[in-house]
This record gives C-alpha cells, structure tokens and sequence, in this order.
C-alpha cells in the first residue's frame, strides 16, 4: 500500500476504461484544425470571418475586460510603495519641501484646470460640429506578451475604424488596427510594429518613428547630415494621410552619430503614457490642413534623394580610393 | 474497479474554465512581467490534463487555445496547436498526477510553460512578427512562462494538497476505491501536507 501518490500508475477506473483514451486521435484532429486555422489566419489577417469571429468574441468580453481595468486601477501605483519603504531621510526631507512647493503649485493648477475644462468644452463643441474625432476610454491592456495594444471602449458601431489615429490629451499614442461592434484595439507608439512619419518640430526634418520591444521610440532614416538636437520635439508629418499633420509624438532624449553610418540614431521619449488608463481620442477623419502638402512631400522626397545622393557619394569615393565597399 | 463521478468532474472542470477566462481577460491585461502576461490558458489546459488527461484533456488544450488566440492579436490557431500538444503529453502517462504531489506538479508545469512559450515566440518569429530571437526568446517567452508558472501555484495547490483530499475533476476517481492511490492522497491530505 503506497503512502504517496508519487509514482502511482492508473488504475482501471470506469472512466478510463471506457469513455477515456490516450487521446492519440483527438491530439491528430486538433492539431489538423490548429494548422489549418493558423496558415488560413496568417494568410487571410483579419479580414473575413476570423476578424468577424474575434471582433465577436472581444464585443462580448469586453465587461469582463473593463471590470479588470477598474478592478485593476486603484493598484497602479503599487511599484512606488517598495521606493517609499526604503527611502532615506535625506529623501524625505527633500520630499516635504517639495512637497510644499506642490501645494502652491496646486493652487496655479486648480485655476488653470478651469480654464482648461472651459477650453475642453470649446474643442468639444468644434469636435462634435467637425465629426472629426470621438472620445473613448482605455478599458484594457495587452492580454498577450506578444503585442503593446490597449483596447478602447468604442467600436464600428461608433464611427471607428482600423487605421485611425488614437491620441490622448499629451499627443499620439497609436493607431486603431482592429475594431469590433463595441471595442477597438489599438496598437501603441512603442509596439515593435509600430511605424509612423514623423517629423522633427524645429529643423522639420522627417523620419520614421518606430517602436520596439524594450519600449523605446527610435527615429529612423535621418541622416547624418540633418540637424537633430536633444530636447527638439517629434511630431507627426502627416505624410501617408492616416495621422494629422502636426501632433505631437515625443522629445529626443538621445542622438548618436555612429562612424560609417548614414543614419543617426535618434532615440525619442513618447509624450503620452497609458499606464493611467485616460481618455483617448480617436481621429475618425482628416481636414485638408490636416493632411501633408505637396511642399512637405516635395521636401521629404528631397531629403530622401539628398541621403541617397550622399550615399552613392560616400561609394563612389570609397572605390576612387581604392577601398572596399562591400 | 473505480466510479468515477463524472458530473462532479465536468462541474470542476466548468468552473474552472470560467475562472481562467476570466483571469485571462481581467487580470492578465493588468499583470506583466516586462513583456510577459500570465497565459491562463495553459493553466486550465495543464489542470485538465493532469487531472483527468487523454481526449478531455486534448480537447480542453484546443478549445482554451483557441479562445487565448481569440483573445489576443496574433494568429488564430496557434495558441491551440500549442496547448492541445502540450495536453497531450501531460496526459498521456497516468490521470490524477496533481493529486498529494506538489513538487512534480510545479516541475511538469514549469517545463509544459516554457516548451508552450518558446514554440509559440518562435512561431511568431517565423510569421515575421519580429526579427531578433533574443527578443523573442528572453523578453517575452521567458517572462511569460515565468509568470504564468507563478499564477499556477495556487492551482496547483489546490489541486494537490485541497482537492485531492475531497475528490473531484479526476481526484474523484482517487477517492471511490483505488486503494494506493486513494489512501496515499486521503493521508497527505489529512495531513495538511
């Protein structure tokens, strides 16, 4: 009579004898189903019915979603009670100046927080005769490693429709990629996917503004030549026609200027956050001043043929001198 | 010769599924371990697979799968491929394995977690979803298999030291007549261990 469990083979039990197998041919047929649903998705996207299917599927589990998101919000700032535990006097004394610095501060805040809610009601009102934007809530993160999404509160049923820009009050914060009956989803700046023409603000150099998977915005195709200082501010060029032209994206915390490279690696620290779970507003459509003129296309063309020119340049010298280019 | 009480164990098994749906949809979104999220997922599949294994256990890998793949953004299908193999292998040997052994359920957990996490990056390395398997590997397989193996201790708990003294979701067939089997988890569990 064994005393553990450890080791224990089944026993003939009527479930197993009878109405339980090894599973071989369930195993066969799942994965048969699996590999079809999975070669038919990658090919099809979210077109068809699996996009009707998953927008379903999210319109109905979206109070589940949103119950997390409240249930989930008073938590957020749980990281910085670790930090408070283990600070120093030093810290604190620091912390009640500035805190009383704080106060007074709130006071300015309070009467600015005025005159901004009255703003707000004023671009409320130019949105709601505009029919170019809707309000919606961030009622959801990503439920998966492998993607930076959050899920809004509205959906098709409300005007929103995948490829719209999303932004908060601080700038972008992304763009809508999938959208059912009720909820959105929208992919997020630092997504690894994510890419956007952006400009900088001052010197109107234009770039890429690409995520990645450490959560840092990276402004390519900017060439060594051009002008990119720390602090400009990035903001969206307009060029593609899917994003505004003009809203603000991030400001470059980093610029480095590798040898041999043609490319300066910027890297820019976004405006808006979502870890707050704000309100967002999605752009449903673009005016005309909204969208890239034909001079800043003219300009982006002239950019990209001066960094190509600079390239061939750069090749053409290298073989003069008699140096490998490869 | 074993009863099983197959209406406690499809009741177990429902209610279990609804639990991890909806941890799925409200807690993982909120919980993360740099990119990783809690898969909730693999935790009902391995549940079922542990516990009552063969066809149900397969089938409860595919459809958790499937409604993980429903869920997310990625590729519908490949979270079922994922699970319904890993439910299979972790059912295929013998049923009740949860039951009194905490210390190899937490070992077959953790090793089904990380297989599932890393062929799944993998895959989506190979959909073109990315283009550095360090990312793929060391920031989103490995803190999603770390995370999920700590949201599968109180399961696994429950499920070897609680439940395996009442029955229950396969546990029940322990408990009807086995005599090792039954008698060894009866006495862990009485035993609090």
């Amino acid at each position: 009579m064994p005393l553990s469990s450890r080791g224990r083979q089944a026993g003939p039990t009527i479930a197993n004898s009878r109405g339980q197998s090894s599973g071989g041919r369930a195993l066969v047929a799942c994965v048969a189903v699996s590999l079809v649903l999975f070669t038919l998705s990658s090919r099809m996207g979210d077109e068809g019915p699996f996009g009707v299917v998953r927008g379903a599927f999210q319109t109905v589990t979206s109070p589940v979603r949103y119950l997390g998101a409240t249930v989930s919000l008073p938590f957020q700032g749980l990281g910085n009670v670790v930090t408070n535990l283990t600070a120093d006097q030093a810290t604190l004394s620091e912390l009640q100046a500035e805190n009383e610095a704080l106060r007074a501060r709130n006071v300015e805040l309070e009467e600015a927080e005025q005159t901004a809610e009255r703003l707000q009601g004023l671009l409320d009102l130019r949105d709601a005769n505009n029919l170019q934007s809707t309000a919606a809530r961030i009622i959801s993160g990503s439920s998966d490693s492998w993607t930076t999404t959050v899920t809004i509160d509205k959906g098709t049923t409300s005007g929103v429709a995948p490829g719209m820009p999303v932004t908060s009050s601080g700038g972008v914060i992304g763009q809508v990629i999938e959208s059912a009956a009720t909820t959105s989803t929208v992919r997020l700046l630092t997504d690894e996917n994510s890419s956007i023409s952006a400009m900088v603000q001052s010197s109107r150099v234009q770039g890429m503004l690409n995520g990645s998977v450490t959560g840092e915005l990276r402004l390519t195709l900017v060439g060594t030549d051009q002008s990119v200082q720390v602090g400009d501010v990035i903001v969206t060029s307009g060029l593609g026609g899917a994003f505004p032209k003009g809203l603000p994206l991030g400001e470059v915390t980093s610029v480095e200027n590798s040898p041999g490279s043609l490319y300066l690696d910027i890297i820019v620290e976004p405006f808006s956050r979502t870890e707050n779970y704000e309100e967002v507003l999605v752009v449903t459509s673009l005016t005309e001043e909204q969208r890239a003129t034909a001079d800043d296309i003219a300009a982006a063309d002239a950019q990209d043929q001066q960094g190509t020119a600079g390239t061939t340049s750069s090749t053409s010298e290298g073989q003069g001198d008699g140096e490998s280019t490869q | 010769m074993q009863v099983s009480d197959k209406n406690r164990n499809v009741r177990g098994a429902v209610v279990l599924a609804v639990l991890c749906l909806v941890l799925q949809l409200a807690l993982a979104p909120n919980v993360g371990l740099g990119n990783g999220r809690a898969n909730f997922a693999l935790i009902f599949a391995s549940c079922v697979a542990l516990q009552v294994g063969g066809t149900s256990g397969v089938i409860a890998g595919f459809v958790a799968g499937l409604l993980f793949d429903l869920s997310s953004t990625g590729p519908i299908g490949l979270m079922a491929f994922c699970l319904s193999v890993s439910s299979y292998l972790l059912g295929m040997e013998q049923r009740n394995r949860m039951a009194g052994d905490l210390g190899a359920t937490m070992a077959l957990f953790c090793a089904s977690a990380l297989g599932v996490s890393v062929v799944y990056h993998l895959a989506m390395l190979l959909v073109g979803q990315t283009s550095s398997i360090v990312d793929a590997l060391f920031l989103r397989a490995l803190p999603t298999a770390l995370l999920t193996a700590v949201f599968f201790v109180p399961f696994a708990y429950y499920f070897s030291r609680v439940r395996a003294a009442s029955g229950g979701l396969g546990a029940g067939s322990i408990r009807a007549g086995r005599l090792g089997g039954s008698r060894g988890a009866s006495h862990l569990g009485k035993r609090g261990l």
